[in-house]
């Protein structure tokens, strides 16, 4: 009897929380993310408000039949666990509905967030005060855009400022045609990151960026870590071979100056930072042909992805770090003395 | 309290000029970490969001050599022909992610987590900055 008692109530509140049995989340994961994760089948993944936002129209009560009964769509009579009890799979309904709850609510996620975005921005310039009784509605319908989870909702005014600035370039006074990523926008995890898709569960998954880089070497360019320092204070230790990790690279302490036109330093090409990474065959011959003076080396070149630009402005550090290249200064007096000549 | 006050016309013009500018700038808005490759071969065409690889993750465990030289990735965001089949063959990315080394390819979603509709590219890249890459969705 209390069983029955505690049933009702829970379909009555639909919380998938208080499960007796097998909880909402542990039913998705192992039955329905089969296909509600990627979509098999037409499914309505999980997250992607686009995808429920039809289907939770109809009511909650024809999404659970649906899931109990199966449909001629495809859906399979509890997922093809026939095994499960209703509760069970009611509870992976609503498990999955929570996961697109706020996005269900804006009716059109993606225009409506960017104009309550907006809208945001300036009601808190002019008064700040009344803005912040406001502010929860829009933060809702803004929050239904990147994040899946419903975690943020006592947020703080810094921390909903922080998260708009983060949204939009444009709202940012200082942002505005600048080159260098402000602090705030560096190394944002997945999630915010702009090319991981935040409805995809996966994305949630991954690890952020900072959460790994603590105690790293900085530098001022790319993701901000000086990987060649990081390994040579021993901080990362990746491996040389797949499966070995005691393999050591074959390092060759070997620097090739290159001489520059004009008065920029010349090149000090290191091998040993290189080897302690690549393969002799990663750039030889292909990208360098292994013999002095038979390389033609433009800054265009690179710029555009060539010789070093193979790696350095994808992955190694870019070319606004000039120096760290252009690093053996020209002998100062040769060029007085030409001068002095010339003068005569 | 006055110095926002004070800052309000200030955001106002900005905002106006940044829409303003909008309009002809093509900017990029996506920021990604430096070196994040997405890999939108197929992946679009087949109904599944495209592939990120993050370099940054990787390279903290490898060094390039295992992945450019033994396992024969091209140093070319989307110039491997990578497929599941190959993966699940152990070719590529299947060589450590067969849950031996690393998790196995049932785990779709952690690669297949990009924005659908993103073109192949290195995030971030100095050639990205200069140019829009062609296959660029037009805002």
């Amino acid at each position: 009897m209390n069983k029955l008692y505690a049933l009702a109530l829970m379909t009555a509140l639909t919380a998938p929380t208080v499960h007796a049995q097998q909880s909402g989340k542990d039913v998705y994961t192992k039955v329905c993310a089969t296909c509600h994760s990627t979509g098999l089948a037409g499914a309505p993944r999980y997250g992607n408000g686009g995808d429920w936002a039809p289907r939770a129209q109809a009511g909650t009560a024809k999404l659970y039949q649906s899931a109990l009964a199966g449909t001629p769509k495809g859906m399979p009579a509890k997922g093809g666990n026939t095994s499960l009890a209703d509760a069970e799979v009611k509870g992976a309904v609503d498990y999955m509905l929570a996961a697109v709850k706020d996005a269900l609510k804006a009716a059109k996620p993606e225009p409506e967030a960017k104009k309550a975005e907006s809208k945001k921005e300036e009601p808190k310039k002019e008064e700040p005060k009344k803005a912040e009784a406001k502010k929860d509605e829009p933060k809702a319908a803004s929050a239904a855009a990147p994040v899946a989870a419903p975690a943020a909702l006592p947020v703080t005014e810094a921390a909903a400022a922080g998260a708009a600035a983060a949204a939009s370039a444009p709202g940012d006074v200082n942002s505005f045609n600048r080159l260098l990523k402000p602090v705030g926008k560096r190394n944002l995890p997945p999630p915010e990151d702009g090319i991981h898709d935040p409805a995809n569960d996966g994305t949630h998954a991954l690890q952020p960026p900072l959460a790994a880089y603590g105690g790293l070497p900085k530098s001022n360019a790319g993701n901000r870590i000086n990987w060649v320092e990081a390994l040579n204070q021993k901080k990362i230790n990746p491996r040389y071979d797949r499966t070995d990790p005691r393999a050591e690279p074959v390092v060759m302490d070997l620097n090739i100056v290159r001489e520059v036109k004009g008065s920029m330093p010349d090149v000090v090409y290191p091998h040993k930072q290189h080897t302690e990474w690549l393969d002799c065959s990663n750039c030889h011959p292909a990208i360098f042909v292994p013999q002095k003076g038979a390389n033609a080396i433009s800054m265009a070149a690179i710029l555009l992805g060539e010789k070093c630009g193979v790696c350095h402005g994808k992955v190694a550090f870019p070319v606004s770090e000039c120096r760290n290249c252009h690093s053996k200064k020209k002998d100062l007096p040769v060029k007085a003395a030409t001068a002095e000549t010339a003068a005569k | 309290m006055k110095k926002i006050l004070r800052l309000r016309g200030a955001v106002a013009l900005t905002l106006m000029l940044a829409l303003f500018a909008g309009l002809f700038v093509d900017i990029p808005d996506a920021q990604a970490e430096y070196g994040d490759v997405v890999i939108n071969n197929y992946s679009d065409k087949a109904g599944m969001r495209p592939a990120v690889f993050p370099h940054w993750f990787h390279r903290m465990r490898f060094r390039c050599k295992v992945c450019h030289a033994d396992l024969g990735f091209k140093f070319k965001a989307g110039g491997n022909d990578i497929n599941m089949v190959k993966i699940i063959d152990g070719q590529f990315c299947g060589a450590c992610h067969n849950g031996d080394i690393a998790w196995s390819v049932e785990n779709c979603n952690l690669c297949h987590s990009g924005k659908p509709g993103t073109p192949t590219q290195v995030h971030e890249s100095t050639i990205q900055k200069l140019a829009q890459p062609a296959a660029a969705p037009k805002k």
